[in-house]
């Protein structure tokens, strides 16, 4: 995948050319909000890294002249700042993802597949997880190739956990992805679904539960 | 603003009622005097007039019938009868010649010799009861006399208790009417003052929004106005604070973001086995090191002169929880450790990066310090009356005897893993005492491990027209 990198900072910028082209992508370097521009408009990318504290001109507004140009590259965040009001304004913005610095390098390798996953998925309808396959438009579903059947709320469960992939999703989230159908499941019908899912999809898809909070579906990683 | 935080100030409105109450009491007391005695005066004057006349009355039917200097009393007897009773009272009268030999009337009566042609009149005793007496020099038919007349008490006493109960009536009713107008005219008066005090008093001690200025009496609006230009003072301290930090923050992490990415990618590469053994010792030392520059920038950032009402808003613990256990899952995994929650609906108002620190300072504690196969619960609620955050886990615990000791900055306990910094706790004590929380370290359930809990103050009791933290 390519990959374009904005950040003024010679060493973090290097770092992250070394470690993204071994983890198998192509990088692109520019130090200034006016390349990036240009390099965007110009040549096709699958993620571009902005740094919020760039030299000539701000990373959010960088963010948002591009969110106003139609450009729906993905982009990830990066920030030396802690504060809360950024991340807000990047998210807002139209940031896909937000790190703040020092990053470890693995995180942000894995944010970065999951990045370019999730956009890509949205192009063509298909995700895949480790052994797990969605067809997002077809709503099918295949574990180390072979088709499982779902049921409808299976299905969105296991949507909803493989939209999230990594990140820890409450029940509450879950239940409004199924509640859509009927509006008499109660609060435990999760459970019920999340264990159906299990048996069905096999121990190759990992579908954590999170004691007192939700469930999680494994990424690669973990 | 009240005479019960500080009991040794009086309260404005107490000075100026006792300024004006006791003064005016004494007037009012001295003005019941007055017109008791004017009282007295008058009506003891009537009374005496009324028995002078008598004494007259007398002397004027005394005759020396037969010119031998034996005097005659001509009264008939009904006509003595009469005289000797006035209404309630009896009157007693003597009459002598200027030796004191009686001529007529009653032998008890003493002999009192006038000084003067006018009727004298004096209090005195007769028969054991109080009487006026009036005493009156007469001249019949060349012989000198002196007329004694008594009269008891009783009906110029009535009268003048009369009089008095009326004057105190009037006049206790004016006293009253008088305090009572004083009263709420004082009250009426400090009112604007009473209403900044309020204002005052319902301010947060972290709300640096100025004071309303309008509807201020002007003997207070300088203090209005100081107030508010050290409002004004201490936010932008607040705010150059918040903006050192934030630059120092960028300052410090690039390089070391830069440098620790370096190694990582370094550490990938094939060199020999001691070099890698060097580089993760190098890795190790940055990141402790920016662990270490981080705790640093969020306690500066906690520290009450950095923090203002301006960056708080509603936060949802429950969701903080969430964030927070997602956040830490795979390091909670790593570690052989069985982590979640336990929440229940609660919202709190405080400053959300802050709390999230508070929150992630307090799970990494939990996740350093429990042995693997241990178990850190995070639990949120609320008690009915304020949010509480609570973070507890099983493992060795703090020793009752250090637990106020951990609170303090860079104390690590002898023996702690880890990468820390000896700041987590210290910052988990700023930010609560921030919120205005109550921050306790106790055991755990079954006198295990730790339980690390932070209550809050009532979110209703401030303004509600504050954001909602945006949620991620």
């Amino acid at each position: 995948m390519r990959i374009l990198v904005v950040e003024d900072d010679a060493l973090v910028a290097d770092a992250i050319r070394r470690g993204l082209e071994s983890a198998g992508h192509a990088v692109d370097r520019v130090d200034c909000a006016e390349h990036a521009r240009t390099a965007l408009a110009a040549e096709n990318f699958d993620l571009a890294i902005i740094d919020i504290g760039l030299p000539c001109s701000n990373g959010l507004s960088l963010l948002r002249s591009l969110r106003q140009d139609g450009l729906a590259v993905p982009v990830l965040i990066l920030t030396a700042r802690d504060g809360l009001a950024d991340r807000v304004n990047a998210l807002d913005l139209g940031a896909d993802d937000y790190m703040v610095k020092p990053f470890a390098m693995p995180e942000l390798v894995a944010r970065c597949r999951a990045l370019i996953r999730r956009s890509r998925s949205a192009a063509s309808a298909l995700l895949t997880i480790g052994a797990l396959a969605l067809d997002l438009g077809a709503h099918r579903v295949e574990v180390d190739g072979s088709v499982v059947e779902l049921t409808r709320r299976e299905w969105a469960v296991l949507e909803c956990l493989a939209l999230n992939v990594g990140r820890v999703v409450a029940k509450p989230k879950l239940l409004q992805a199924i509640v859509n159908w009927d509006a008499e499941i109660g609060a435990n019908a999760i459970e019920v679904y999340v264990s159906r899912l299990r048996s069905k999809l096999g121990a190759s898809v990992p579908i954590r539960t999170v004691r007192g909070i939700g469930y999680r579906l494994d990424d690669g990683s973990h | 603003m009240t005479a019960a935080t500080e009991p040794r100030v009086i309260s404005i409105k107490w000075r100026l009622l006792g300024l004006l109450l006791v003064p005016l009491t004494v007037l009012l007391g001295l003005g019941l005097f007055i017109d008791y005695r004017t009282g007295v005066a008058s009506i003891g004057g009537v009374y005496d007039r009324a028995l002078g006349e008598t004494a007259l009355a007398i002397a004027a039917h005394l005759r020396d019938a037969n010119g031998d200097g034996h005097i005659d009393f001509d009264l008939p007897p009904q006509a003595i009868a009469a005289l000797r009773t006035r209404g309630s009272d009896t009157v007693a009268y003597a009459v002598r010649r200027i030796d004191g030999v009686l001529v007529d009337g009653d032998a008890d009566l003493g002999f009192v010799l006038p000084a003067s042609e006018q009727a004298q009149l004096f209090d005195a005793k007769l028969r054991g009861k109080p009487v006026r007496v009036a005493v009156h020099a007469a001249q019949v038919d060349r012989t000198p006399l002196v007329v004694a007349v008594a009269v008891s008490t009783h009906q110029r006493d009535s009268a003048l208790r009369r009089i008095l109960a009326s004057i105190v009536l009037t006049d206790l009713i004016q006293l009253i009417g008088t305090l009572a107008l004083v009263w709420i005219g004082v009250r009426h008066g400090l009112r604007p003052l009473r209403n900044l005090g309020e204002q005052i008093a319902q301010r947060s001690a972290r709300d640096l929004a100025p004071l309303q200025d309008t509807a201020i009496p002007a003997e207070v609006r300088p203090l209005v106005h100081t107030l508010n230009a050290l409002f004004d003072t201490v936010r932008g301290a607040a705010r150059a604070q918040q903006q050192f930090t934030a630059d120092a923050a960028h300052q410090l992490r690039t390089p070391l973001s830069g440098i620790i990415a370096q190694l990582e990618v370094l550490e990938r590469e094939p060199v020999s086995a001691e070099l890698r053994a060097r580089l993760l010792a190098l890795h190790g030392g940055c990141v402790r090191l920016a662990h270490t520059a981080h705790q640093l920038l969020t306690l500066a950032r906690s520290e009450p002169s950095a923090i203002t009402h301006e960056d708080y808003a509603r936060v949802d613990l429950e969701q903080l929880v969430t964030e927070a256990v997602s956040h830490s899952l795979d390091r909670a995994l790593d570690a052989g450790l069985d982590f979640g929650a336990e929440c229940a609906p609660a919202q709190v108002l405080g400053n959300p990066w802050l709390l999230r620190e508070l929150l992630g300072n307090l799970v990494d504690n939990a996740l350093a310090y429990t042995p693997r196969g241990g178990r850190v619960t995070l639990r949120c609620g609320d008690d009915g009356c304020a949010g509480w955050l609570e973070v507890e886990d099983d493992g060795a615990g703090i020793a009752v005897d250090l637990r106020a000791q951990v609170r303090e900055r860079f104390v690590r306990l002898p023996g702690s893993p880890g990468n820390g910094c000896g700041l987590g706790l210290a910052i988990v004590d700023e930010i609560a005492r921030a919120h205005e929380a109550e921050f306790s370290l106790d055991s755990g359930s079954n006198g295990r491990g730790t339980r690390a809990r932070v209550r809050f103050r009532h979110a209703s009791a401030e303004p509600v027209s504050l954001p909602t933290a945006k949620p991620q």
